[in-house]
């Protein structure tokens, strides 16, 4: 079938005078155009990104297939929407249908871990040389912090946390993540108990007037960069409670399911609600090629608490019009079994979910073939995902895009459309 | 003979004439100057640095680190007219400057993708030596720093012919590394085409400098050595647009094409390989001989543009060609005759980048204030009215702090406990400071894991504790008024606190939560942690 939404491998589309039009090089050689950012700057909107290392069964999940040659030992359940069905596994999930999109449609071409992870976030890009930024470094370039003035990407994952520079590609390290390892604070963040929080307050104080006082007479940007990084490390200290697990009550806990994603997720909740733009939220484990049968009995009810405890939390606190919620891994799993009882890479059709922030609720976008095994429906692939997350953010992909010193670059791959029919 | 009646020959002619009659050559510096100032009628010109700013600006370029307060004080009392021309050519000669340049060309073309001691023992002897920069240059294309010695120099190529896990060496990353770093020419997007809006930058460029490079090998990662196999045929490409079939040798972008000279099949090699005695061989026909002898020349105007605009951006804060590595005709230098000026000067003095270096440091532009009148917007930064602030790197930082805390233990003990502590302090300031591997260092980037390092660190905490004579235990047996004030503004800024912030500062030595907690610290930090101490202004 001919379909109008894949990527082609068109030679470049733009021409050079749209390039060099559009392109606003500015004192620093790096802005996006002025009105945009201005408009954006108003623009509180926020997002939830949630990934599922390894990659998440669809079959098991999104996009069950009960007895069919490959679906496997689980059935699919009814959900709160009338004739949207998902897997057995989620049946907490299934109660807040009516806030979700489902895209069953997703088509990509990586099926290796090493590629997939970064070709996914990066939002599979035209090769044009250079290092396309991860979703999250890419909203913290386009919208920048929101008004509350926290970090605006963090990354809640299990094991070490840090700086993560590499997420940024070419925007340069200051849009990287801030990783919480485990949830636990960045270095550096805990202030020493020799000195005391007043002692803190008096002596940044004495700091900001000496700045203030450098800047009066000299170019204003490089000591308002350093003052707005200041400012957001404080802003990040006084809330050290969102690193405090003790703090999360019980009863929460207990909704979000007792497990590390669970507290993450409860964590992640905490930091959209202090006003972090974007919160990616980390679970490794899912590249079941071995018993992939039990491996997502695990795993998914596990998913399933803490995602739909998320979903209600933010739908209650009236949040979820401002909030995009993406749930996504690097590809799907293959519709057949291997003989490990496992299931293997499969890019070629597979699902993800969203939720939020103008994005149509309780519906399914597109359609695999009765076994899984291929999109019935016009395919697409993750450019069209990152053509449509940006709509729903308020950024036009078709008129703003980046500058990299003086490079003119699309800020979603050019040859993908966007998923309309999701955009409420 | 017809050439008398061309009317160019005759304007040069007259030209020629009458700078003939002017009665002194003048020299580089003020033809700059003049060069500078010509687009700058009509625009807010900052004046000239004051003693303080100026001191402490060629301290931190000629020697990596700011001025003590007694260096700066020396300065300031010394009435001699001529005493900044004194002090560049004295910093310019001094211990210092080969360690400072080094780091500089260390962080340039390693862009921290990795430290190794003969390498920058290679480059401090070379700028200990002011070796000529195409003679460095050649040893860094060679892959060695003579004949028989690949250490040091070899590095720029041994590191990039690593291989991690599973990847393969990356090759193209190499050619870029040389083109942008030696050339100024950033040929990433020509690999798999001709340059979609940069029209000279094309895909036989790439490939012709990949050519010297294909063939190479890291043959012993302990010493750097890299080796070569044959190169006995021209490489195939095509564009990804269009599906011709192309082909190219060795070949430095806009210089001749390298023959590949033919050999009888057994007679390529100089030393012929042996596999039982594991020896790969050594071909008689070397690419990277020729690329080095080919690139840095005086013939190859883009290697002598390159590095003085680099070298002008390490002075300036920007180079007259800005970004460093997008020299083509779309993105013409701020100053083109400045620019040329400066390459054909600097090849006719035979690629000495210290004379180059005091010249550029005796400008008015150099020193210029980075301040404008108080409510003036300054111009932009390309104009160079107004000396632009530049970053200090992590090595610079660190060794600043030592000197203003007066860190006596570290900075002249040579004991292994202190040295062990000067490489874990290094270690720290790089990780707080530096950007990742393949970030040029090249704009002011101050990140939050930067803050919280200045804030809350163990490493920044420990150097104001009171020890032996440093700063923080002098300060402290002195009574809390102005002099005490004065004494830290000097070690830490390098100048004198306006009475204002004399005020400021008693003011906070007066509060209760300073007396319980130490204020002097505190005040200290507040210095050490603000914007005017972390930038070279």
């Amino acid at each position: 079938m001919k379909n109008p939404n894949l990527c082609t491998p068109n030679d470049h589309l733009l021409s050079r005078r749209q390039w060099l039009g559009n392109a606003v090089v500015g004192a620093t050689g790096f802005l996006t155009q002025q009105a945009f950012a201005e408009k954006l700057a108003k623009n509180d909107k926020q997002v939830l990104f949630v990934w599922l290392d390894g990659g998440m069964s669809q079959l098991e999940s999104w996009d069950p297939k009960p007895n069919t040659t490959f679906g496997g030992p689980f059935r699919a359940i009814p959900t709160k929407v009338p004739g949207i069905h998902i897997s057995e596994l989620l049946p907490k999930t299934a109660n807040h249908m009516d806030k979700l999109v489902l895209v069953r449609s997703l088509s990509t071409k990586d099926n290796s871990h090493s590629a997939g992870v970064d070709r996914i976030q990066r939002g599979d890009p035209k090769n044009r040389g250079v290092t396309y930024p991860y979703l999250g470094s890419a909203v913290s370039k386009l919208m920048g912090p929101c008004s509350s003035g926290m970090p605006p990407y963090v990354w809640i994952k299990p094991m070490s946390g840090g700086f993560i520079t590499k997420d940024a590609g070419f925007l340069g390290p200051k849009y990287g993540a801030i990783a919480f390892g485990d949830g636990k604070a960045p270095e550096n963040l805990l202030r020493p108990e020799s000195i005391s929080l007043e002692t803190d307050l008096a002596r940044n104080e004495l700091r900001e007037k000496l700045d203030r006082n450098y800047r009066l007479a000299r170019r204003k940007e490089n000591s308002e960069a350093v003052t707005t990084v200041f400012d957001m490390a404080a802003k990040l200290q006084k809330r050290m409670d969102l690193f405090d697990q003790s703090k999360m009550p019980a009863k929460d806990l207990q909704r979000y399911g007792e497990s590390d994603f669970g507290r993450h997720m409860l964590q992640a909740l905490r930091m959209l609600e202090a006003g972090v733009r974007f919160v990616k939220v980390t679970s490794y484990g899912w590249d079941t090629h071995g018993d992939n049968f039990n491996g997502h009995l695990s795993l998914v009810p596990k998913f399933d608490m803490a995602f739909a405890s998320i979903i209600e939390d933010l739908q209650q606190r009236s949040m979820l019009d401002n909030v995009l919620v993406i749930v996504l891994s690097e590809f799907g799993r293959t519709p057949r079994i291997n003989g490990h009882l496992g299931r293997d890479h499969w890019p070629e059709a597979w699902s993800c979910a969203m939720a939020g922030c103008g994005l149509k609720k309780g519906m399914v976008s597109g359609k695999t073939n009765s076994l899984g095994t291929e999109v019935e429906s016009p395919p697409h692939d993750i450019g069209s995902m990152f053509h449509t997350w940006y709509k729903a953010l308020g950024i036009d992909s078709s008129e703003i895009e980046y500058d990299n010193q003086g490079q003119p670059l699309p800020i979603a791959n050019e040859e993908c459309k966007i998923l309309d029919e999701v955009i409420a | 003979m017809r050439l008398y009646f061309q009317p160019l020959f005759l304007i040069l002619l007259l030209v020629g004439f009458v700078f003939a009659t002017e009665p002194a050559v003048s020299s580089l510096h003020t033809k700059i100057d003049a060069m500078i100032d010509a687009k700058l009628t009509g625009k807010i010109k900052s004046p000239l640095a004051d003693d303080y700013e100026f001191v402490r600006r060629i301290y931190l370029d000629f020697a990596g680190k700011i001025p003590t307060a007694t260096e700066v004080e020396a300065f300031i009392a010394n009435k001699s007219i001529d005493k900044r021309k004194l002090l560049i050519v004295e910093l310019a000669n001094g211990p210092f400057y080969s360690k400072q340049m080094a780091n500089a060309f260390h962080i340039h073309f390693m862009e921290r993708l990795g430290e190794n001691p003969e390498w920058l023992k290679f480059l401090e002897e070379s700028f200990a030596k002011n070796k000529p920069w195409n003679v460095m240059a050649k040893e860094m294309l060679r892959g060695k720093n003579s004949p028989e010695n690949a250490n040091g120099a070899a590095f720029f190529y041994s590191k990039r012919l690593e291989s991690y896990g599973q990847n393969p060496v990356d090759y193209s990353a190499l050619t870029r590394d040389v083109g942008r770093l030696f050339l100024g020419k950033d040929f990433r997007c020509a690999e798999c085409h001709d340059h979609l809006f940069i029209d000279e930058y094309k895909q036989a460029d790439f490939k012709g400098l990949f050519a010297f490079f294909q063939n190479t090998y890291l043959a012993d990662a302990k010493t750097g050595l890299v080796e070569e196999k044959l190169t006995l045929q021209k490489t195939e490409f095509m564009s990804v647009f269009k599906k011709e079939k192309k082909e190219v040798g060795p070949k430095v972008p806009g210089r001749p094409e390298v023959t590949i000279p033919e050999f009888k099949k057994g007679e390529e090699y100089l030393v012929p390989p042996d596999l039982k005695k594991k020896v790969k061989g050594v071909p008689k026909f070397s690419p990277l001989e020729k690329i080095a002898e080919q690139l840095p020349t005086s013939e190859n105007s883009d290697f002598s543009r390159n590095i003085v605009n680099r070298l002008w951006y390490l002075m300036m804060g920007r180079g007259l060609v800005h970004p460093l590595d997008l020299h083509h005709l779309g993105n013409p230098p701020s100053h083109p005759e400045l620019l040329d000026l400066l390459a054909k000067e600097f090849s006719s003095h035979q690629f000495d980048i210290r004379w180059l270096l005091i010249e550029l440091a005796q400008t008015n532009v150099y020193q210029r204030s980075s301040k404008v009148e108080s409510g003036k917007i300054p111009e932009f930064p390309a104009l160079f009215a107004t000396a632009i602030e530049k970053r200090l790197s992590a090595e610079q930082l660190l060794a600043s702090i030592m000197i203003a805390t007066n860190q006596k233990i570290i900075i002249e003990s040579k004991g292994a406990k202190e040295a062990e502590l000067q490489v874990a302090l290094k270690a720290k300031f790089a990780k707080a400071f530096a950007n990742p591997a393949r970030e040029p260092e090249d704009e002011i980037a101050f990140s939050l894991k930067a803050a919280l390092f200045l804030l809350n660190d163990d490493a920044v905490l420990a150097l104001l504790k009171p020890e032996a004579n440093n700063l923080i235990a002098v300060l402290q047996k002195m009574k809390p008024n102005k002099d005490l004030v004065e004494k830290a503004y000097l070690s830490v800024l390098a100048r004198k606190p306006e009475p204002l912030e004399v005020a400021d500062a008693l003011e906070f030595l007066s509060k209760p939560v300073s007396a319980a907690d130490n204020g002097i610290k505190n005040l200290v930090w507040a210095l050490l942690a603000s914007t005017e101490f972390c930038l070279n202004h």
